[in-house]
């Protein structure tokens, strides 16, 4: 009866064991129970009548609270951090144990990570981010195609356009019309001292609203803040609050003048605001202050474009239906101001004109990443796999011993998991610091500039991606180790090698052909680059230092006075020491900042009858004479601009484009040109001086005598034999010293010019470039590995066929053939992938064709040169085994 | 001094790690025999059974006692039991612990908390 209720204890108590951890259960199980039962026993023994049940009771709440306690705080040390813990203790044991291993990886992890994350930050900034804007997805640039006139399909509205737009209705909620100026700013309250040029925004007031921003400090425009009687208010942007306020909240109220004229301060907006405009043909531009325009927007005239066109469409507007809404206004503007001719208006979404100049770049850079990425996958896996094997006897003995499954497992992939949060810590750190890079590098028109940079969320992505493919890589080898039993090494002693070598060695040929195809990209990219750099743009940058000078009419009023600033401006840079030309002109080449007309050549025999050939579009200049010189641009025929006689006729330049078009064999010297209502005497032909590209021509282009009728803010060209940043301060010293009140702009060095309109170019071309030479490096450890790895394993069989007979350079060729054979499949799988990539590429590159054989030539002979290399080194081992001892060994 | 500090990272002891080594600088002992003595020194903390057996696994553990084989118990129908020892460390660790009571106990002395004398 006694022992059926021990008994009856003895089953509660062990079903109490369930609460204490297993390894603790076993170790102390059975003592704990006896204990109990010893002291049940002794309880039991004075009084008969003992309540049980309390006793029960007080067993149960002393398990809960120990049997949990110790699961939450074991009793032993290395339980105490976890199995995970122990098996990250162990894992780091063996990492620094086997360093070359353990730094190779954290290596290609950090570079290979480090690089895919500055791509992905920029792209992910550039292309995905959503624009600062309410509803963004609903606003477009509304642009004239005037393709049924001349070639230009991106053109600015006229006022009436605008107008008619934002009375439209339907899709279309609003529109805004935009202009971009540069002003020159003074305080008034600074008494005028210290003028700057400003970029200026001039839009309707209804801008902010449309956008769906709100200023800071004050307010926004009134909806009747337009016209000639509006009120001359302006809003400024953050940093010009900031730079030229301090950034007092007292602003709101005081003035300041722009070109002269007195304009109230209203509001500030925020710093995250970084509106710009886009342009009919440059990049994009932002402004620091906006204004209102003096004049309504239907009373402007309609031939001429002037304005870009924001629209926001109504919510739930599809983009078909603004594409519908847009034409019927382009249909009735064309009716009413062209004669039905066909010009047409064509919206296009705000985001994707954004980005459409470096989207293709950009694709390009985002597919090389992932592509690295992967190569880098494939070489940790590779790596690991290398190693797996290596430890085999490791896993099979211990397996033998009884270890468990299930901790072979945990401890590889505790392995690899390490290795890939660490490399992608190290990762992160490259990321954050290359991105920097990077974005300095970039062009300053690069869209969202100022906000790209590596967040604490692309860390935490980097972060998962690393211990990810640190965990992929791993289960390949985990899955090894699963397998691997001791009767099977036993078995694979004199065989090693077979089935497990076919995994690794297609590891490598996948990882030899995406580094193939990374090559070939990396190479045709820089090739193209290499064909930029070469381009003849038609005018010689060196030793030419550029300076915008902006003159205003508020200053100089009629032509007379600001034609004789120039004249005494030029003559007096002239008269500085080393000083070989200067000249004066209305835009610098590759800043699209010329203005456009349609230009009629009456008589000339290339005339063709029709309209759009002989009315073509045309970049206009305005230059003084001595800008062809000052710039490098060569006279083709004829002569330079002469001053102006009084009853001479108004001159004009063409350049060779329009020469060859339309003076196919003849000379155009001495015949006219009529541009809008004005003939002038074509006086010479000169070369064409690249505006937009540098790699390609733009559009024709007709060269204006500026003293006819000056432009006013002219740049001028130096050109001298000193160092171009020597004379920088005796420029501006001599233009304080003619007049104090200009602001003096954009001093820059002409050579700079081109170097900023290749930025986006060399960040391209350096990204892949050090992608393809990563991935060639990653290949060649791949490959290296593979070979190292398959002579320690046939070096029995090297051996044995040594011993036989075979001398060493036989069995060089041997291991080399392996080599050779892996590099060639690898080659031949990576064809479709060049093929495609190739046609991903065509939009980017210049020059060049996406399968220029010599480029792929030099790309296979690249990779087949280093991964002779990365055989030959392991192979070379062959030499020193000793067939005796090799043989003993075994 | 090396040896003085290895042997601070121990204290303050835990009241049934404290018990178990009184019990075991006696003489070796199973578990039940450790409550028993606690028991016997009838100062009021017993420590339950699953208290004893974590604290006998942490002191093994750290190395303060070893299990000292299984052998008949002296009573309770001679099974064969666990028996637990205590090492050289862990005899310095209870010295140590005992010395840091007394030096606590005079200390409330001194601050009038316990009477002269007890």
């Amino acid at each position: 009866m006694g022992s059926g209720r021990i008994s009856l204890s003895e089953r509660w108590l062990r079903l109490l064991l369930r609460l204490y951890p297993a390894d603790f259960r076993e170790e102390m199980g059975d003592s704990l129970v006896e204990a109990y039962l010893d002291r049940y026993a002794k309880a039991a023994k004075p009084g008969l009548g003992l309540p049980l049940g309390g006793m029960w009771a007080r067993a149960l709440a002393d398990s809960v609270r120990n049997g949990l306690g110790e699961r939450l705080r074991p009793a032993v040390g290395w339980r105490r951090a976890g199995n995970w813990g122990r098996d990250a203790e162990v894992a780091l044991r063996r990492l620094v144990r086997a360093p070359a291993f353990t730094l190779s990886i954290l290596g290609t992890l950090t570079v290979g990570l480090g690089a895919f994350a500055v791509v992905f930050t920029v792209v992910d900034n550039v292309l995905i981010e959503p624009l600062p804007y309410q509803r963004p997805g609903d606003l477009y640039f509304v642009w004239r195609d005037y393709r049924a006139f001349f070639d230009l399909n991106r053109g600015w509205l006229g006022g009436p356009d605008v107008a008619a737009l934002d009375q439209a209705g339907g899709a279309i909620a609003a529109a805004v019309g935009l202009r971009r100026d540069r002003r020159t700013l003074a305080d008034s309250a600074a008494g005028d001292r210290d003028p700057e040029e400003v970029g200026v925004m001039l839009a309707s007031p209804n801008l902010f609203t449309v956008l769906g921003v709100n200023p800071i400090l004050g307010r926004g425009f009134a909806p009747n803040e337009i016209g000639p009687d509006r009120p001359p208010v302006v809003v400024l942007g953050h940093d010009l609050w900031r730079r030229r306020f301090g950034g007092d909240p007292g602003v709101i109220g005081r003035s300041l003048r722009l070109n002269g004229d007195l304009f109230t301060v209203i509001g500030v907006m925020d710093r995250d605001f970084h509106f710009v405009r886009h342009s009919s043909l440059g990049p994009p531009e932002g402004a620091e202050a906006y204004i209102n325009f003096a004049y309504r927007l239907a009373d402007r005239p309609a031939g001429s474009g002037a304005f870009a066109g924001l629209v926001r469409a109504r919510p739930g507007s599809s983009a078909e239906q603004v594409t519908a809404a847009v034409g019927a206004v382009g249909r009735s503007i064309d009716r009413e101001h062209f004669n039905s001719r066909g010009l047409t208006l064509h919206p296009v979404s705000l985001e994707q004109d954004l980005v459409a100049q470096v989207r293709p770049a950009f694709l390009l850079l985002g597919l090389s990443g992932i592509f690295l990425v992967l190569v880098l996958t494939v070489n940790l896996a590779t790596l690991l796999l290398a190693r797996a094997v290596r430890r085999e006897r490791e896993f099979a003995v211990s397996r033998a011993l009884g270890a468990n499954q299930a901790a072979l497992v945990r401890a590889t992939l505790a392995e690899a998991g390490l290795l890939g949060t660490v490399g992608a810590a190290a990762a992160v750190v490259v990321a954050i610091w290359g991105t920097r890079a990077v974005v300095a590098l970039a062009p300053a028109d690069l869209p969202r500039r100022e906000a790209i940079v590596v967040d604490w969320r692309v860390a935490a992505i980097m972060l998962g991606l690393g211990a990810l493919l640190g965990l992929v890589a791993g289960a390949a080898p985990a899955f090894w180790a699963s397998r691997s039993t001791l009767s099977m090494m036993l078995r694979n002693t004199a065989v090693r090698g077979g089935g497990r070598g076919r995994l690794r060695r297609s590891l490598v040929v996948v990882q030899v052909a995406l580094c193939l195809v990374l090559l070939s990209a990396g190479g045709l990219v820089a090739r193209s680059f290499g064909a930029l750099l070469r381009s003849r743009p038609g005018f010689d940058p060196n030793g030419v230092l550029t300076v915008r000078v902006p003159i205003g009419q508020w200053r100089y009023p009629d032509n007379a006075s600001a034609v004789a600033f120039h004249a005494r401006l030029g003559d007096e840079l002239s008269a500085l020491p080393g000083v070989l030309s200067v000249g004066a002109g209305s835009a610098i080449p590759l800043t699209a900042g010329t203005d456009q007309s349609d230009v009629v050549l009456p008589g000339a025999p290339g005339n063709t009858g029709k309209r759009e050939h002989d009315a073509p579009l045309a970049d206009l200049l305005q230059v003084r004479a001595g800008w062809f010189r000052a710039l490098g641009i060569r006279m083709l025929a004829g002569r330079d601009f002469e001053p102006p006689r009084p009853g001479s006729p108004r001159e004009a330049i063409i350049d060779r484009t329009l020469a060859a078009e339309f003076f196919p064999s003849g000379t155009a010297t001495g015949t006219r040109i009529v541009i809008g209502q004005d003939s002038l005497l074509v006086v010479g032909v000169v070369d064409h001086a690249r505006q937009y590209d540098l790699h390609r021509d733009g559009r024709p282009q007709v060269y204006l005598r500026d003293d006819d009728d000056t432009y006013g803010a002219l740049y001028f060209a130096v050109r001298s034999r000193r160092p171009v940043a020597g004379l920088v301060s005796e420029v501006r010293a001599v233009l304080r010293r003619i007049d104090p009140t200009i602001a003096v702009s954009e001093v820059r060095a002409l050579d700079g010019v081109v170097d900023d309109s290749l930025r986006q170019e060399r960040v391209t071309a350096v990204l892949i470039a050090g992608f393809s030479l990563g991935a060639l490096l990653l290949a060649a450890m791949g490959l290296f590995g593979v070979i190292a790895g398959s002579v320690a394993r046939r070096r029995h069989e090297i051996a044995v066929r040594m011993a036989l007979g075979a001398d060493r350079n036989r069995v060089l060729r041997l291991v080399l053939r392996e080599g050779a054979g892996l590099v060639l499949l690898g080659a031949a799988v990576a064809v479709p992938g060049i093929y495609l990539s190739g046609l991903r590429m065509r939009g980017v590159l210049v020059g060049i064709s996406p399968f220029d054989p010599l480029t792929l030539a030099v790309a296979v002979a690249a990779l087949a040169l280093v991964s002779l290399a990365a055989c030959y080194l392991p192979a070379n081992r062959v030499g020193q085994i000793q067939p005796a001892e090799a043989l003993r060994e075994e | 001094m090396d040896r003085e500090r290895s042997i601070e990272r121990f204290l303050p002891l835990r009241p049934v790690e404290f018990n178990i080594l009184l019990s075991l600088a006696i003489g070796d002992r199973h578990g039940y025999g450790i409550i028993q003595d606690a028991e016997a020194r009838d100062i009021g903390d017993v420590p339950d059974v699953g208290t004893l057996y974590r604290g006998l696994r942490r002191l093994t553990d750290q190395g303060l006692i070893r299990a000292s084989g299984r052998r008949a118990a002296a009573e309770a129908r001679d099974e064969r039991r666990n028996y637990f020892g205590i090492t050289p460390l862990g005899r310095r660790v209870a010295q140590a612990e005992a010395r840091r009571m007394l030096a606590l106990s005079r200390a409330a002395r001194q601050s009038g908390l316990l009477e002269a004398g007890t």
